[in-house]
């Protein structure tokens, strides 16, 4: 009896598994396929296979353009969370006297507040400030330089938790055997610190750059000219459009270039984004 | 002999001084570097973040269109009105009862794991392919599970190839489009609670599964009386870590419809009540600022709540695995 209630998880854990593939390998052919041929062979191989589904979407619905936000908007707002974190959380992790542990729980209070507690400020934020720019100081103002700040912002409570945890793990000897080489504190996080914490450092950056790719609320009310917007958001704009063009191989094209560098990355790390989004928070 | 030894008794004393002197203003550069590189995240931080969530408690008493239009405090009233409010309601159960319900989903399906991940065959294989959709886009998991449900889609279409027609249904039509949407959210969410509970798993020695095994111990005893008790700190994480996410579901609804359209009442979140409020909805309406922002505070108060109940999984006094 037992037994055969295990047999059967065991079998729909194998069916889950097979039920994931299966999704991957039918958006992969559904971007290939005609529209009609979607819904006329669902299942099956294209009958012919439609390349010119990714042009489509790529130029004539705007998707390029977006990918081109969301590469710039997710590099640079990872390159400043990481500029920011990595520091602060060296300083409380390591230099800190009797303040460190509630500036530690202080950013980490920040990871349980939902994002809509927040969302109303950041619009009135962020419409004020273009309005202020483009008032008093640069007259333009681009909206994708406000994201970027919200980007940056509400990555830094998860960065510095979990690099604090990793700066406290590294072995104190090291700082001492430099200082006592005659390198000074600032050079010792410089060039000897930071490579130690390297891989915690990149599992960080990763992360970051996978939720900030996968963001979509925040440009939805932040960014209203469409050529700013991001890819999930131009994906949802391309849907939106479907009862006009009908373009649903074009629409799985969208699915796939919105998914496959994120599957490219998750092949690439594998087990360190696992083990760094688990680990992180389990300490 | 006698002489060295003697050489460093003398010696060691000044030189253990000097290490202390260099000790102590080693301590206090350290020191002087803790605000440098402090202050530019927490500065940040604090202007960016904190600062405008506290000002959103402030703005939910207020009721307002935004920058340029007047601004009037309202008291309680966009909390009162809430309460009267039908779509309000509605979400705010749909709210719960996604969370709760797609919870409990994730609490047996990551249990049912945790008896058979450990020993199973191709482990590694399992958590990595079942850990996929959590990385997903969840704007790319809701258009494709929409278009997996929708009438002329692949369930439908299979349903009528297995002879089952009359278990075929309009899934996305207003009664059912919910229960879709937490399947969707199952799928997508799943991989990561099992990767999670069975990192916990890991941990555990596999003395204490032997010595179960010798006393004769089934793999549901085993379950029951080493796996659970000694992983419970982790299903409380995983509990509230669900708790804040839960509570927050909103691509995944939005994708349902696009951005041109709303989701019907029956199919939104609060999170997508707040939305329509922010933007002032697809027709173009007035932004209603200030119940976006009491929204907004409900779900903080939602989310603390569930938090302090997840805590109680917990054990009480701290376990250390040798």
């Amino acid at each position: 009896m037992i037994r055969a209630g295990l047999a059967l998880i065991r079998a729909l854990i194998w069916a889950w598994v097979l039920f994931n593939v299966g999704m991957v390998v039918w958006v992969l052919l559904n971007s290939l396929k005609s529209s009609r041929e979607i819904f006329d062979n669902p299942a099956g191989l294209p009958a012919i296979w439609m390349w010119e589904n990714f042009a489509t979407a790529w130029s004539d619905s705007g998707l390029g353009a977006a990918a081109i936000n969301s590469v710039v908007l997710t590099l640079v707002s990872v390159v400043l969370i990481m500029a920011l974190s990595i520091p602060a959380a060296y300083a409380v992790a390591r230099l800190g006297g009797r303040s460190s542990g509630p500036v530690a729980t202080f950013f980490a209070v920040g990871m349980s507040i939902p994002f809509q507690a927040f969302a109303v400020p950041m619009v009135l934020i962020g419409a004020g400030l273009s309005r202020f720019m483009i008032d008093w100081v640069t007259g333009v103002w681009d909206t994708r330089i406000t994201v970027t700040l919200f980007y940056v912002v509400l990555s830094l409570p998860f960065s510095i938790f979990v690099l604090i945890g990793y700066f406290r793990s590294l072995p104190g000897d090291v700082e001492e055997a430099a200082a006592l080489d005659g390198a000074s504190p600032f050079r010792t996080f410089l060039q000897i610190m930071v490579p130690l914490a390297k891989p915690g450092i990149t599992t960080v950056a990763v992360l970051n750059a996978l939720s900030l790719w996968n963001e979509t609320v925040i440009v939805l009310m932040l960014v209203p000219d469409q050529s700013a917007q991001t890819l999930n958001v131009a994906l949802l704009n391309f849907y939106s459009n479907m009862q006009y063009t009908s373009n649903w191989g074009g629409l799985f094209a969208g699915v796939v270039i919105v998914v496959l560098p994120m599957i490219a990355t998750y092949l690439w790390f594998g087990r360190r984004i696992v083990s760094g989004m688990t680990q992180g928070i389990g300490k | 002999m006698t002489v060295t030894v003697s050489d460093t008794a003398l010696r060691a004393p000044s030189a253990d001084r000097r290490a202390k002197v260099s000790r102590g203003a080693l301590q206090g550069e350290r020191r002087r570097l803790y605000l440098p590189m402090l202050l530019p995240a927490l500065i940040a931080y604090l202007l960016f973040f904190v600062l405008p969530s506290l000002f959103g408690v402030v703005l939910s008493f207020a009721e307002w269109s935004g920058l340029g239009t007047e601004l009037s405090w309202v008291g309680f009233s966009n909390y009162v009105s809430m309460a009267g409010s039908e779509l309000f309601r509605a979400s705010f159960v749909q709210t719960l009862v996604l969370t709760l319900v797609v919870g409990l989903a994730l609490f047996l399906i990551a249990g049912a794991s945790m008896i058979v991940l450990r020993t199973a065959r191709g482990s590694a294989f399992i958590r990595a392919a079942v850990f996929l959709p959590f990385m997903i886009s969840p704007i790319a998991v809701g258009l494709a599970v929409s278009f997996l449900f929708n009438p002329d889609g692949l369930i439908n279409t299979v349903l009528g190839a297995l002879g089952l027609s009359e278990l075929r249904q309009p899934w996305l039509a207003p009664e059912l489009i919910f229960n879709v949407i937490m399947a969707g959210v199952v799928w997508s969410a799943a991989g990561f609670y099992v990767v999670l509970v069975m990192s916990a798993v890991d941990g555990i020695p596999p003395s204490y599964y032997e010595v179960a095994r010798i006393e004769g111990a089934s793999e549901l005893q085993q379950f029951r009386y080493v796996t659970l008790p000694l992983t419970r700190d982790m299903l409380a994480i995983a509990a509230s870590l669900w708790a804040i996410a839960g509570i927050k579901t909103f691509e995944i609804v939005i994708a349902f419809v696009g951005t041109a359209g709303t989701p019907p009442p029956e199919a939104r979140t609060l999170a997508v009540e707040q939305y329509l409020r922010v933007t002032g909805g697809r027709e173009g309406g007035l932004a209603q600022l200030g119940e976006a922002a009491a929204i907004g505070i409900v779900m903080t108060m939602i989310t603390a709540v569930l938090i302090v109940l997840s805590r109680r999984i917990q054990r009480r006094e701290r376990l250390e695995l040798a």
